[in-house]
């Protein structure tokens, strides 16, 4: 056999496919040596040399401002749009390329990524990207320095007891826009020596700028602020690869640094100062660094059996110098215990799996995964002050640990030449420090089977059943504000968990295929009585495509999600007296068509989804009370697009897009900033927008 | 026809299904029939293969021209070996003519195509199949192929790669996503939710997140945990601070749910019922907000509901540095 495999690379194929397992060997290095290719020139290969690719150069025009609409893709502004995308490529002599690849131009979401050098012998690319967030433009706010890191009230502002009684609100109030970007740039270096080894080094700095919403309070009266984003991140990541016949193994070494250009922010109280509290300061992200060595290695045990294993160590670290505790000069605060955090996370996570083909029909799998974050923060007593308010009594910091174990055994059977089953069980132990439970145990039992149902129809269907059991749930004294002993977390508690799916593909002769599924996944948590009981989520989808001739086809498609979960409360710190129900349900659709001229000089298509979602919530209370109205949202997008090729290496593209989009939501219904009169609110609208997009562009194809 | 409809249809879905199908066809197929010893090749190699496989036949291959596989001057590619014939084998008895009547012989063919051979000794099972793009990719992000969630569920390399396309699609940030969802129709609706990451808008591919040859990490996220996972992005929130909030350090996804949602922020529910599933002491956190805490209720306009509802005060809920950030408002 082995003689076979050294003189046929498909026999050793062959052999792999009765066996199902991997023969790793040194690439293309068991070339028949038998084989007379003198003959084989390749005159008829088109092989590419020189520059070749297309090049997109047109104008867009969009019909309305919409902050939802250009979320993320930069179509946020009335008006026009440069059209521009290249995809270029040069080949040159003995493997040397150069690939320039640039996409949205004209727009905040353009990408240019220019790789070049010899193929099998070095990579160098280079990578730079924009991607916006467009979150909000209906936010308005009497604060100035929006932006910055201070924001500060008009100096004719008179405060007020509650947000109704501030007699310059209306006045000052000025609409500012929730928007970040993040820039990224980035260098790529790939050698492949003429060995089995492999080194890669890429890095890249991304920055993000622009402006998020928060909240700040004084006791208990709240403003929603204008926050800085400025945030600098920095990575690297430098590997070595070795692949051999039998053992393959990697070597990564990731670093990333995070730089906040801000420390804090800072506002001024526009209501009516208690505690002589004027100026609030927030805490901004603080700088931080994350350094990771992870190995993996891959080995072929023999013709049936191959083990991998990983391990990745790393270290997160966190040491910025702290705010004081308060800007308020006239409270008596305790110097701080430290300067700095000292903060510090070792990481470890490794895996360990082993995988046989035991028979023809039978394979088995085992899989161990350990997980530590061992939280290495000191601990200290902060005697904090609220909302810049009061001192506090003492509190002490809690760095949470977490180690998880799992084990995981597979077989996978293959009962007939149609029918494949699959089942396995899971082990999950979680520890954790620091909170009301110590340890968590799961145990899974799944089951997954397939069959085949003639004329290339075929059934899925799979189950499983997790239970967890805690070690006991017991209060952590250092928590401020003691929970009801009634509550369990849900991530803490015991639980019940079904997971359930059957899917069906049917082909209707060549030219048509339609498919469904099912999908149910729910939670019960038996020994719950205040907190999360229950959750349930059940999927349904349909497609079905049709191809009507050679030149049209068409596709639809439908997908209903229902969400739904129970929880209990207990207003009076004892047993359960309200319960909250929330029921989310989503529609998706989709249909679409495409169609080619009989002379192939223009291809026409249109596409129309719809998302719809209402989210209701129902809490009682045992009394009557008023309901919420539901969560909604509708989109309607319809796309028409169509090219003419006016030559070989010429065509026209033009399109239309129409999207429009209703959302109502009771958290922003009807909130202007002194509706509330604690909350000084942003008085964001919920969007709405009718959108029309016209492109035109050109597209030159070089050697098409 | 049913790769081709997929393709014009712009529904992946069909590929996949098809070449899954296929696949599992294979397996009625005498893998041990075939004897590759006795196999020869084409007289003139690549040039035998494009006399039939031009741009107006079934499988036309022009194509490939365009991409790595063919560069000659990089010695690791298939056509600086055996051409054609270093993938798909030995082509001398294919590529004899047959007269009408007569089959056509086996080759060794990827995906659909070998579905739909009619010849039962076809050994190109997805095993097989995948073998033959192991033996060059067997390096780095594929280390863990075997007894991944995609080789348990025998999906083949060209379920999702198009080996002889100009360009690949499950390559490129736009058009990956489609070739997901061919499998993944739920995510494919939860990213047009009201709130998503970017990926329906083309900035985002699922690989951003997953890594689709094999992980040890839940999901084949491509990093060792899921809060690793998201850190590759949201770096600001990784800490460690002083003051940490216990689902935050543990799981991102206990809040947020990662493909898509209808509340902001891609949340799993809206505060304060998010909050209050963890949370009921004595007081304000505990007490059922109803609608007549909405605006003309009977309890006005309720700064626990409206707004930010909770986070309008404890807006720090990842956590905060501040030394007085105890209950995450600083």
């Amino acid at each position: 056999m082995s003689i076979i495999i050294a003189k046929h690379p498909l026999a050793l194929v062959m052999l792999s496919s009765t066996a199902m397992t991997i023969l790793t060997t040194d690439c293309l290095a068991d070339e028949p040596a038998t084989v007379d290719t003198s003959q084989w020139k390749c005159r008829y290969c088109e092989f590419e040399s020189g520059l070749s690719g297309t090049l997109d150069l047109g104008a867009g025009y969009v019909s309305d401002d919409s902050f939802k609409f250009g979320e993320y893709n930069g179509l946020d502004k009335k008006g026009g749009y440069l059209i521009g995308n290249a995809d270029l490529r040069y080949r040159g002599d003995n493997a040397r390329y150069l690939n320039i690849d640039a996409t949205n131009i004209g727009l905040d979401s353009r990408s240019l990524n220019i790789s070049g050098g010899k193929q099998g012998s070095y990579d160098v690319s280079f990578t730079y990207r924009e991607l916006p967030h467009f979150i909000s433009d209906s936010a308005m706010t009497p604060l100035a320095g929006t932006g910055s890191n201070s924001l500060t009230l008009p100096a004719t502002w008179v405060t007020g007891a509650a947000t109704n009684t501030m007699p310059q609100l209306m006045n000052a109030l000025h609409q500012v826009d929730l928007d970040t970007k993040r820039k990224r740039a980035g260098l790529a270096i790939t050698l492949h020596p003429a060995t089995s080894w492999h080194y890669a080094v890429d890095f890249h700095h991304e920055s993000k700028q622009g402006t998020q919403g928060t909240a700040g309070t004084f006791f208990l009266n709240a403003t929603q602020l204008v926050r800085p984003v400025d945030y600098e991140t920095n990575e690297m990541n430098a590997s070595a690869s070795f692949t051999g016949r039998k053992l393959q193994a990697r070597f990564i070494y990731t670093g990333s640094t995070f730089h906040d250009n801000n420390d804090a922010l800072t506002w001024q109280n526009p209501y009516t100062p208690l505690f002589s509290a004027t100026t609030g300061q927030l805490a901004l992200p603080p700088d931080n660094q994350f350094h990771q060595l992870l190995a993996t290695v891959g080995y072929q045990l023999s013709a049936r059996t191959r083990a991998t294993a990983d391990i990745a160590v790393g270290r997160m670290t966190q040491d910025q110098a702290f705010l004081p505790f308060t800007l308020n000069s006239t409270l008596n605060v305790s110097p701080l215990p430290k300067n700095s955090l000292n903060g510090k996370v070792n990481t470890t996570d490794a895996n360990v799996r082993v995988s046989s083909m035991v028979t023809t029909n039978l394979q088995l799998n085992a899989t161990y995964t350990y997980s530590d974050r061992d939280n290495r923060t000191p601990q200290a007593d902060y005697a904090w002050v609220t909302t810049d308010s009061f001192v506090n009594a003492p509190a002490t910091n809690l760095p949470y640990s977490f180690t998880r174990s799992i084990w995981k055994l597979r077989a996978d059977y293959q009962l007939d030449a149609g029918t494949h089953a699959a089942f396995g069980f899971d082990y999950d132990n979680h520890k954790r420090t620091f909170q009301e439970t110590d340890t968590t145990k799961e145990n899974t039992l799944w089951v997954k089977i397939g069959m085949q149902l003639g004329h290339g129809a075929e059934l899925n269907f799979n189950a499983a059943h997790s239970h967890r059991d805690q070690s006991g749930y017991a209060a952590v004294a250092a928590i401020i504000a003691p929970e009801n002993p009634l509550l369990t977390r849900f991530y803490l508690a015991n639980r019940d968990r079904e997971n359930t799916g059957i899917s069906i593909n049917i082909p209707l002769g060549m030219h048509a295929i339609i498919s469904a599924a099912v999908d149910y996944a729910g939670d019960d948590y038996p020994d719950s009585v205040l907190g999360l009981v229950k959750d349930k989520d059940l999927t349904y989808s349909g497609d079905a495509a049709i191809m009507l001739g050679k030149q049209t086809s068409m596709h639809v498609f439908v997908n209903r999600e229902e969400i739904r979960s129970t929880q209990n409360g207990s207003q009076t710190f004892s047993t359960p007296d309200w319960s909250g129900e929330n029921t989310n349900i989503v529609n998706f659709a989709g249909a679409g068509i495409k169609h080619t001229l009989s002379n192939k000089k223009f291809d026409i298509g249109v596409d129309y989804t719809m998302m719809q979602s209402r989210g209701s919530t129902v809490v009682d209370t045992g009394l009557p009370s008023a309901p919420f109205p539901d969560l909604t949202a509708r989109r309607d997008s319809v796309k028409l697009h169509g090219t003419y090729h006016l030559k070989a290496n010429l065509s026209l593209q033009g399109g239309y897009w129409y999207e429009r989009y209703h959302s109502g939501n009771w958290m922003l219904a009807g909130i202007t900033p002194d509706t509330i009169s604690n909350v000084l609110a942003f008085g964001t609208l919920s969007p709405v927008y009718h959108v029309n997009v016209f492109t035109l562009s050109c597209r030159y194809a070089f050697k098409p | 026809m049913l790769m081709l409809l997929a393709l014009m249809t712009g529904m992946p879905a069909m590929a996949a299904m098809a070449a899954m199908a296929a696949t599992d066809d294979n397996a009625t197929i005498d893998a041990s029939g075939g004897n590759p010893a006795a196999a020869e090749y084409t007289e003139k190699g690549a040039d035998t293969c494009i006399r039939c496989h031009d741009e107006d036949s079934q499988f036309p291959v022009f194509s490939i021209f365009k991409t790595k596989h063919a560069q000659v001057a990089d010695t690791r590619t298939p056509f600086a070996h055996l051409q054609c014939e270093t993938c798909h084998g030995p082509g001398a008895d294919h590529a004899r003519h047959v007269r009408p009547g007569q089959t056509q012989a086996y080759i060794f063919a990827f995906g659909q195509t070998s579905k739909l051979t009619t010849d039962h000794h076809n050994p190109a099972t997805v095993a097989a199949q995948n073998q033959v793009c192991l033996n060059c990719h067997r390096d780095n992000a594929r280390i863990d192929w075997n007894a991944s969630a995609h080789q348990n569920n025998h999906l083949a390399c060209v379920s999702c790669h198009k080996i002889h396309a100009e360009h690949d699609p499950v390559l490129s940030t736009t058009t990956q996503p489609d070739v997901c969802y061919t499998c993944h129709k739920k995510q494919r609706a939860q990213f047009e939710y009201p709130s998503s990451h970017p990926v329906s808008a083309g900035q985002m591919a699922c690989s951003d997140c997953h890594n689709p040859h094999g992980a040890n990490s839940e999901a084949l996220l491509i990093k060792p945990t899921i809060n690793q996972t998201c850190y590759t992005c949201h770096a600001e929130k990784r800490g460690p601070l002083l003051w940490e909030h216990a689902p935050v350090t543990e799981d991102c996804t206990l809040c947020h749910t990662p493909h898509g949602s209808i509340y902001t922020a891609l949340l799993k529910k809206s505060p304060p019922l998010l909050c209050q599933q963890c949370h009921s002491p004595a007081g304000h956190p505990a007490i059922a907000r109803t609608g007549d805490d909405l605006p003309g209720g009977s309890g006005g306009a309720s700064a626990f509901l409206l707004a930010g509802s909770c986070t309008n005060c404890h807006s720090q809920v990842h956590g905060s540095n501040s030394p007085s950030g105890t209950l995450l408002m600083r």
